[in-house]
């Protein structure tokens, strides 16, 4: 019993060196910029690097954008699907878990092709379109998070006696989505909101072959060109994404409870 | 005489192949308590769905104050609806549960929180207003939920085995609350369940209902008293059913455990040598001779159960086992297991089943 508990703690010490020794190496070398002695020297060019703060907002901007247009199109969806197309569940999951299993570069190699100057719809003609495509793409990128993390907030209710419910008292769909569903699955939904802004802060490929100014191709740009930068950027990168995890927790906290816990 | 209030025409449904409603009419007085009766899937809640714009009839008609709102979206039809699951809205608190369907109307603030204090005051729950559905007992919920769907005055309420939820102490006295309710207010109320005393206590009408059909639509006692086929005698209370042979058609005679039994009048279409069944409940039965009961058969006190206020006595009369009820007595002890007895009954009591 003893021994098991032993080997126990040493494949935790051992899982937390493996993910921790990186990122303390890393920060440990983004505070030497300085010779001889740490400083945040790093961080301060990073900050006040104008390409940062614009790629940042731009980024910033673009999660915003498709969280907004994620949860347009995928609360509906899912409710839908739960209410009137139950054995549509398997295939809906297939699909949403596509984009994880083609690869972002062929994504947007078939959208450079659809969407070409020369074709039916230019989106990639003007940077507003492309940046609708390039907004659209990571919707699709977040779709495997988004959808799952809806379609969880949605188990957890009786969409359907809820729909009928908000049905007899007059409703209609909208006021059935804004005023139910929505306020009910939005612990769900901000979930899948924080994984798709650290998706799309982080996101690279996609940025770089529509060639727009976003966060993740600044990152590239500057890990080729500097030493300690790229240290503090890859530092500060991890905080947004943690800063999002620990958002995701403390939402949670606010759930709406489900009814008959008391009797 | 007037036109019902709720019609319900020739209804039927079917999903897929499957035929789960046949020909289904109902006519509801404005004011009445109507309940469906009936075991799982006879189709009594796919009838009130159908009634809410749940689901659409395959056929037939359902008219709700002289007009057809058969093809009514549901949020159009102004009909309140009760369910068993409560259906609160978890992320709103009672008085915004209360008053969401006035919301949705667009009624005014000051409108919805008038609405919402007399809801609550009829509720009884004057205190609750600010607190959330997880904060409720079962019971509290459900009376929330009837406040809610009484709220935008629906012409029509809807309870879908509201009480089937809860423990029996609190269905019994929330049956009664929903009665009162709907008699203060005068709503014309269709309730569904599987509970032949909630129906019997407290409905104006019962259709008690069988294979998607409405097998007897009458007031209690009648359904009670006189059920029109064998499957309402036996569904509803609690039946001694007894096989026996028409000794003598004109003088109305039955054999029955090798005994002899008059049933004058009550025999009309049988023949001598007819097989029928006689259905007796319990509390038509004596144990010995008592004035006006004109039949007996002799048996065998085979068990008994006491019940507090009545003891339930079994008796054994030729092979079949019958239940009858007596009122506990003090000063009397209860029958003995084995002791020979007398069982009478009056013959206007027995129902014949053909």
């Amino acid at each position: 019993m003893r021994t098991n508990r032993i080997w126990s703690w040493l494949f935790v010490a051992l899982a937390i060196a493996y993910f921790a020794l990186p990122l303390i190496g890393t920060f440990e070398f983004s505070l030497k910029m300085r010779r001889a002695a740490y400083s945040l020297d790093a961080y301060a060019v990073v900050l006040g690097d104008p390409r940062f703060q614009q790629t940042f907002m731009y980024s910033v901007l673009m999660a915003l954008a498709t969280i907004a247009v994620g949860v347009l199109l995928v609360v509906p969806t899912a409710y839908w699907v739960r209410l009137k197309l139950p054995h549509w569940r398997p295939f809906m999951e297939f699909m949403t878990l596509l984009p994880l299993v083609i690869p972002p570069i062929v994504i947007v190699f078939g959208y450079i092709r659809l969407y070409n100057t020369s074709s039916w719809l230019p989106l990639t003609g003007s940077a507003m379109g492309t940046n609708v495509l390039l907004m659209f793409g990571y919707v699709v990128l977040a779709l495997p998070y988004m959808y799952r993390a809806v379609d969880t907030g949605l188990r957890a209710i009786d969409v359907a006696t809820l729909t009928e419910a908000a049905q007899s008292l007059g409703a209609g769909w909208v006021t059935i989505l804004a005023r139910v569903i929505l306020p009910n699955v939005a612990v769900a939904v901000l979930s899948g909101a924080f994984l798709t802004f650290a998706i799309v802060i982080g996101e690279f490929v996609m940025a770089a072959l529509l060639s727009r100014p976003a966060f993740g191709p600044y990152m590239q740009l500057l890990g080729a060109n500097r030493a300690y930068e790229p240290a503090a950027l890859a530092v500060i990168a991890f905080l947004i994404t943690w800063g999002c995890m620990a958002l995701i927790q403390v939402v949670s906290r606010f759930a709406p409870k489900p009814p008959e816990q008391l009797h | 005489m007037a036109d019902p209030f709720l019609s319900i025409q020739h209804v039927e449904k079917s999903f897929g192949a499957t035929k789960v409603v046949h020909d289904f009419n109902l006519d509801v007085e404005a004011g009445e308590f109507v309940s469906f009766l009936g075991p799982s899937g006879c189709g009594k809640t796919t009838v009130l769905r159908m009634v809410a714009g749940f689901e659409e009839p395959s056929a037939g008609h359902i008219l709700v104050g002289g007009k057809d709102i058969t093809r009514l979206r549901p949020n159009q039809r102004n009909i309140g609806m009760v369910f068993q699951a409560y259906a609160l809205f978890p992320n709103l608190t009672v008085a915004q549960n209360i008053g969401f369907g006035l919301r949705v109307a667009g009624a005014s603030r000051a409108d919805i929180d008038k609405r919402v204090a007399e809801m609550l005051a009829l509720i009884s729950l004057p205190q609750m207003a600010d607190r959330y559905p997880y904060q409720l007992s079962g019971g509290q919920q459900q009376r929330i939920a009837l406040a809610r769907a009484l709220a935008p005055k629906p012409k029509l309420l809807l309870l879908d085995e509201p009480l089937s939820a809860l423990d029996a102490k609190v269905r019994v006295s929330l049956r009664e609350e929903i009665r009162s309710i709907q008699k203060e207010l005068g709503i014309t109320t269709i309730f569904v369940t599987h509970d032949q005393e909630e129906a019997l206590s407290i409905s104006d009408r019962i259709a008690v209902m069988y294979g998607g059909k409405a097998e007897q639509v009458g007031a209690p006692f009648e359904i009670y008293n006189r059920p029109a086929t064998r499957f309402v005698a036996n569904f509803v209370g609690t039946l001694n059913v007894l096989e026996g042979t028409v000794t003598d058609a004109s003088a109305g005679t039955v054999r029955v455990a090798s005994q002899d039994v008059a049933l004058k009048g009550k025999l009309d279409g049988s023949r001598t040598g007819d097989t029928l069944s006689l259905a007796l409940r319990p509390e038509a039965i004596a144990l010995g001779a008592r004035p006006g009961h004109d039949s007996k058969l002799a048996g065998e006190i085979a068990d008994v159960h006491f019940l507090g206020s009545v003891i339930r006595v079994r008796v054994g009369v030729g092979g079949k086992q019958i239940s009858l009820d007596t009122f506990n007595n003090s000063s009397t002890p209860p029958p003995v297991v084995g002791d020979k007895t007398e069982i009478s009954f009056s013959s206007g009591d027995v129902l014949v089943l053909h």
